[in-house]
């Protein structure tokens, strides 16, 4: 039990990082629950983060787990996306975490697309600065490089980097300080093994017991 | 002086006619459960009204008329498919101009229109930024003015330069922080400089100051970029 987060209420929203039972959706999730906090945790696979703001829908499935309930996998085909002004009004959360990059890094494209990522950063982060509530933003890991992703280390470097800079009013969490390039192996060059989602849960959680204080975040009565 | 804040008009409904809209990025190529980013690249468009008088933009397949006031001349920056081209003209009043553009991945393209004595000019501001930040405002200084051969932007009571010699036809770009700076532009002595009326600078938005030739010398045109987002 971390007294810092007991009692907080956390939203954690992210790509398809979140949405295999073995993934952050319960390694994170699990990890903040521990520490005495609310989670609610939302994952849709491919998402960008225009997607939590913009009503679409994804193609890969997404996922939700509420609480110390299970997670629910939905893999339909076509499904709608998660708005993230519904899901602060379900959650009433003190703290947001958004777990994105990979879907919008531009894998395999020559040039940045520095343009776009700024657009659809600053889409959800608005949305979120628009209801005062204090978020964190969580980088990609490493990943490996030389699948059919084309997912590479200077990429990835490239993104955590422009990240940085871009998600503000959040905070943000640099994956790629928590393991080495090739520390964490991938199952496709994406997606970690489950050791690797367990590190890396617990890292973020880790980084977040850090940052909280420095949030004065307001506990729920 | 022509001032404006942001433009929200049909403009969108022009660009998806003048080319494809770039697919959805959350769409899984097949075979793959998590695509990344767009497929082939974005590249985003917009079109300003800097004369005096309502200009049309027709595509081959729309028109949309762009109003000359403060609040509307100024269109937002549209997601369209990079290396396809875009045709069309724009007219003021009698005259017209074709329009015949083809932009690169990550490429944001400013078509300004101005009045060039009873005529019409078209002037295209080509960048690829890469200073998106959300902590610092961007701001871009875009010289529509041929008359005004080194337009520089400059901040303050003792007239700092922030963004200097700007040819015609070219464009400047520099972050700043997030300030209510009193901004200006010169043509030439910069201790004369017009007023670029934006207010308070927001962190993580962008703006544009537009130098367009006037009746009695250079006027200014200011506002904040808008980004439009991609529509299924």
């Amino acid at each position: 039990m971390n007294a810092l987060l007991a009692g907080l209420t956390i939203l954690v929203i992210g790509d398809s990082h979140m949405v295999t039972r073995d993934y952050l959706i319960t390694t994170l999730h699990d990890d903040l629950l521990a520490q005495g906090a609310q989670v609610d945790s939302y994952g849709m696979c491919g998402a960008n983060a225009g997607d939590w703001v913009y009503p679409s829908t994804v193609s890969c499935g997404k996922a939700e787990r509420i609480g110390k309930a299970g997670p629910e996998i939905n893999r339909a085909p076509s499904t709608p996306t998660y708005q993230i002004n519904q899901l602060i009004a379900k959650s009433h959360p003190n703290l947001i975490v958004i777990e994105m990059g990979d879907t919008m890094a531009g894998y395999g494209q020559k040039a940045f697309p520095q343009g776009w990522i700024y657009q659809q950063v600053h889409a959800l982060t608005g949305r979120i600065a628009e209801q005062n509530i204090p978020c964190v933003w969580v980088g990609p890991p490493w990943g490996s490089e030389g699948s059919t992703y084309h997912k590479t280390f200077d990429r990835v470097k490239e993104m955590a980097e422009f990240l940085s800079t871009a998600v503000a009013p959040c905070r943000f969490i640099d994956s790629t300080q928590f393991s080495k390039p090739n520390e964490w192996p991938t199952i496709d060059g994406q997606h970690l093994t489950n050791s690797g989602y367990k590190a890396w849960g617990a890292d973020i959680a880790a980084a977040l017991d850090q940052m909280v204080p420095q949030m004065q975040l307001a506990k729920k009565p | 002086m022509l001032r404006s804040v942001r433009c929200v008009l049909g403009g969108v409904a022009l660009l998806a006619a003048l080319t494809a809209v770039q697919p959805r990025a959350g769409v899984a190529a097949e075979g793959r459960l998590y695509p990344s980013g767009p497929p082939n690249g974005v590249a985003y468009l917009r079109f300003v009204n800097l004369t005096p008088s309502e200009v049309t933009v027709t595509s081959p397949a729309a028109k949309i008329a762009i109003p000359a006031d403060d609040a509307h001349r100024v269109g937002e920056f549209d997601p369209v498919t990079p290396g396809v081209a875009l045709t069309g003209s724009a007219q003021l009043g009698g005259a017209t101009k074709p329009i015949n553009v083809t932009l690169t991945a990550n490429e944001f393209v400013t078509v300004a229109v101005t009045a060039d004595g009873d005529g019409i000019a078209v002037s295209t501001f080509r960048e690829t930024p890469s200073d998106f930040n959300a902590l610092k405002s961007s701001l871009a200084l875009f010289n529509a003015d041929k008359d005004c051969a080194k337009a520089q932007l400059v901040a303050g009571d003792n007239h700092q330069s922030v963004i200097a010699d700007i040819a015609p036809d070219a464009l400047g770009r520099r972050l700043v922080n997030p300030v209510n700076a009193a901004l200006a532009v010169a043509c030439g002595d910069p201790a004369q400089p017009v007023p670029a009326k934006l207010g308070q600078l927001n962190a993580g938005d962008r703006y544009s100051i537009f130098v367009v030739a006037g009746k009695a010398g250079p006027e200014i045109v200011a506002a904040r970029d808008e980004q439009a987002p991609f529509r299924p």
